[in-house]
């Protein structure tokens, strides 16, 4: 299976505070890798780094075989090959379907072109009746599910999902966990995600890691790292008592 | 054959809106830019340039003629174009006027919008350039809101017109410089004629513009 | 189907945009001539009673600038015109000296008259000259009595004034600014405030701006008590800014405007003109040896100028 992300010793320093400590990691195609742990540990600015709209202060970024920086020539080029769908949603003041289609506009994608895939992922999610609705009044799990449609239906090869259901119903959350396997299981993709809840750790992800003080505290094959994890904080954390 | 003082009164409101619309426009083409970039960019001096520009709004109208005055007249640095005297030169003064105002309101407007909004689109693939322009369409209603408030000063003025066009009969004479020439002369009744024309003037235009706006077609 | 566009209304706006510009900023590609006079020339109407004359005998538009008389000679310096209609001798006369003007002819005098209230508590009424019933309204002012309104704008009106009081014996630069308001302001707002000063306000005035306000009503306790002293005329000239100092001007179109305001025909119109409620304003004077300055030009400009010397 081909890498389709490697991070190797990433740090970002501020002023007064270490955000991402020496974080070392590698993402190989079919992944879905949960990244959990308390307000603050980095995972946010981890997946800013990745995406480029940080620079770090130490490390190296690997993606799909290159190596990428900030510096980088053409950055959103590099960018449109990944995908960020953050916690709180925000759509821009145009109807669903322009919403949807952005990413695709921005690539001059052809109009029948665009009009097959949105139609496609607006069904997929069950946005089909809300086409022509102003994006802004959509209630919030149907705008997340909009905002997810958005990010992958430029068939990025990279996912980074940062707490994309926190403040969701449980329907909701179904709908979006099953798009987020349908789309890594096309096959040649990956995706990360950052969670709270270690249920959805366990139900989606693959493989998992706890972030603590901006570092990788432990990862592994998610069943392993709840059944026997080996360091002391992870125990503590898939026991409950870590309290975030 | 049209009455002389109608044909008058057309031809001075012709060349108010005239001015102070390619003023609004030359204005709000250097200002909106300018205010999204400042609006969105993160640099040292961000604060001190907003003060600045927000500040800039009393900037009065007789110091933009004064300055319009002193460097286009013939013995002034680019005298040779033989703009004083000319709509051009009272455009030129009305649009230091706007710049300010168009600015300003813009990156109030542009800051508004929601920061995650920038990202997204960032992420998404757009470059710096269709990022900035996606979010001026986000603050859209912000942006027209400041153009238009840009024409109100344009349209409000007289002193820097007055000034630099010289209120020439014909040729450089506008709605407000008008009244101001009725007045001296004593033409009470004419000069509050034209204040009324100058006031359905300015509110046709804001009020053809929010139409526009609420049929969605600006 | 997409969002309707925020692009419609921009484009509406640009084609009533263009549109204004065709019908406005397109002129008629006649000659133009810049005159730049005073404020109290213009607004006694006689230009806008002569200059019709001009503009289709010789088949051009002219652009009048109408200021108070100190940017009037400012705007003759600048080169920011091509032809000045003033009435400053004394700094015309400087003006033509310095180079700034090719000649100084005389053209017309209007008079200027002393206004105040009825009640006239200062009896200027009784003064023999100007002189006197400056010295009056002084004596008066600085006991409370009066009150002078100044147009303080280094305009004609205002160089007027300020030689009366030198000829009385007076300085200006003492006067209290209890009784003497150094307005800076035009000579129809100087008649207004004057007004205001309730059976006290005095001021110099010319006749037509006078009679203006006068007949409307705007100043309708404000009676002249002294006219007459030739020290009171107002002399206007016409001077063509120097196109040896200043190339752009037009030096042809200029000349040409100096000797048809002098001509017969013109000084005829001139001495005829009455304001709307018939008052003869102008005495025509330009005539034999009305040419009262000159200043030689340099050749190239020679031949192109004819200056009048009968």
């Amino acid at each position: 299976m081909s890498e389709i992300l490697r991070t190797e010793g990433l740090t970002k320093e501020y002023a007064k505070k270490i955000a991402v400590s020496d974080v070392s990691m590698s993402v190989s195609e079919g992944d879905i890798v949960g990244i959990m742990g308390p307000s603050g540990s980095g995972k946010s600015t981890l997946f800013r780094l990745i995406n480029l709209l940080e620079r770090p202060t130490r490390g190296k970024i690997v993606f799909d075989g290159n190596e990428i920086s900030t510096s980088s020539p053409d950055v959103h080029l590099i960018r449109r090959k990944m995908a960020l769908v953050l916690q709180k949603p925000s759509a821009m003041n145009r109807n669903v379907f322009n919403n949807v289609a952005f990413g695709l506009q921005l690539r001059q994608v052809e109009k029948g072109e665009t009009e097959r895939r949105v139609s496609d992922y607006l069904e997929r999610l069950g946005l089909t009746e809300s086409r022509e609705r102003n994006a802004r009044s959509l209630s919030g799990g149907e705008m997340q599910r909009m905002c997810f449609a958005r990010s992958v239906i430029v068939e990025p090869k990279l996912l980074l999902l940062d707490e994309f259901t926190a403040n969701l119903d449980p329907q909701n959350i179904s709908i979006l966990e099953k798009a987020v396997r349908d789309f890594v299981n096309q096959g040649g993709r990956a995706a990360v995600v950052i969670t709270h809840n270690p249920f959805q750790a366990k139900r989606l992800c693959n493989r998992a890691a706890l972030m603590m003080n901006g570092g990788i505290v432990e990862e592994g094959e998610t069943l392993r790292i709840f059944n026997n994890p080996t360091d002391e904080r992870t125990k503590a954390f898939v026991s409950g008592e870590m309290v975030f | 054959m049209v009455d002389a003082v109608t044909y008058d009164v057309v031809q001075i409101t012709l060349l108010s809106l005239y001015v102070s619309g390619s003023a609004t426009i030359l204005g709000s083409l250097i200002g909106v830019p300018l205010g999204a970039a400042v609006g969105l960019k993160e640099f040292g001096g961000k604060g001190l340039l907003k003060t600045i520009t927000y500040t800039m709004y009393g900037f009065p109208p007789v110091i933009s003629g004064l300055f319009i005055y002193y460097i286009f007249s013939r013995a002034g640095p680019l005298g040779d174009f033989g703009i004083l005297f000319t709509p051009t030169a009272m455009i030129l003064a009305q649009t230091l006027l706007v710049i300010p105002l168009v600015a300003g309101v813009t990156i109030t407007s542009v800051s508004e919008v929601d920061k995650n909004i920038k990202n997204t689109v960032l992420s998404l693939g757009a470059s710096d350039r269709q990022a900035t322009f996606t979010v001026i369409k986000e603050a859209w209603v912000g942006v027209i809101t400041a153009v238009m408030i840009g024409f109100g000063r344009a349209i409000a003025e007289v002193g820097a017109a007055y000034m630099v066009g010289g209120n020439i009969e014909g040729k450089t004479r506008i709605l407000t410089t008008s009244i101001m020439l009725e007045t001296r002369m004593g033409h009470f009744g004419y000069a509050i004629g034209l204040g009324v024309v100058l006031l359905i003037v300015a509110c046709g235009v804001f009020l053809f513009m929010r139409w526009l706006q609420e049929r969605e077609l600006l | 189907m997409k969002d309707k566009s925020p692009l419609v209304g921009i484009i509406v706006l640009a084609i009533v945009m263009i549109l204004l510009m065709g019908s406005v900023a397109i002129q008629p590609g006649r000659q133009r001539l810049t005159l730049a006079t005073t404020t109290s020339a213009y607004d006694s109407g006689l230009l806008e009673k002569i200059l019709p004359n001009f503009e289709s005998k010789y088949d051009c538009i002219v652009d009048v600038i109408a200021v108070g008389s100190g940017q009037t000679m400012e705007i003759g310096k600048n080169g920011d015109a091509d032809v000045l209609l003033v009435h400053s001798p004394a700094s015309e006369k400087q003006f033509v000296k310095d180079g700034y003007g090719t000649s100084r002819t005389l053209v017309a005098y209007n008079q200027f008259v002393i206004v105040g209230p009825e009640s006239d508590p200062a009896g200027v009424s009784q003064a023999v000259n100007a002189t006197d019933a400056f010295k009056r309204i002084y004596q008066n002012g600085t006991e409370g009595n009066a009150i002078f309104v100044s147009r303080g704008d280094l305009s004609g009106t205002h160089t007027k004034e300020k030689s009366i009081w030198v000829k009385a014996g007076l300085n200006v630069s003492t006067f209290s600014n209890t009784w003497y308001l150094s307005t800076g302001q035009g000579m129809g707002a100087v008649l207004d405030i004057t007004e205001q000063q309730t059976n006290k306000g005095y001021t110099l005035s010319d006749e037509a701006t006078y009679y203006t306000r006068r007949e409307t009503g705007i100043i309708p306790h404000l009676e002249i008590l002294n006219q007459g002293d030739p020290l009171l005329y107002n002399q206007y000239s016409v001077i063509p800014v120097n196109p040896d100092r200043w190339p752009s001007v037009n030096a042809t179109l200029a000349t040409d405007f100096v000797n048809w305001i002098t001509s017969p025909e013109i000084q005829n119109m001139i001495g005829n003109f009455t304001d709307a409620y018939g008052h003869k304003l102008f005495v025509p004077n330009a005539g034999p040896g009305s040419v009262a300055e000159t200043h030689t030009l340099s050749s190239q400009f020679q031949a192109v100028i004819a200056i009048r010397t009968d």
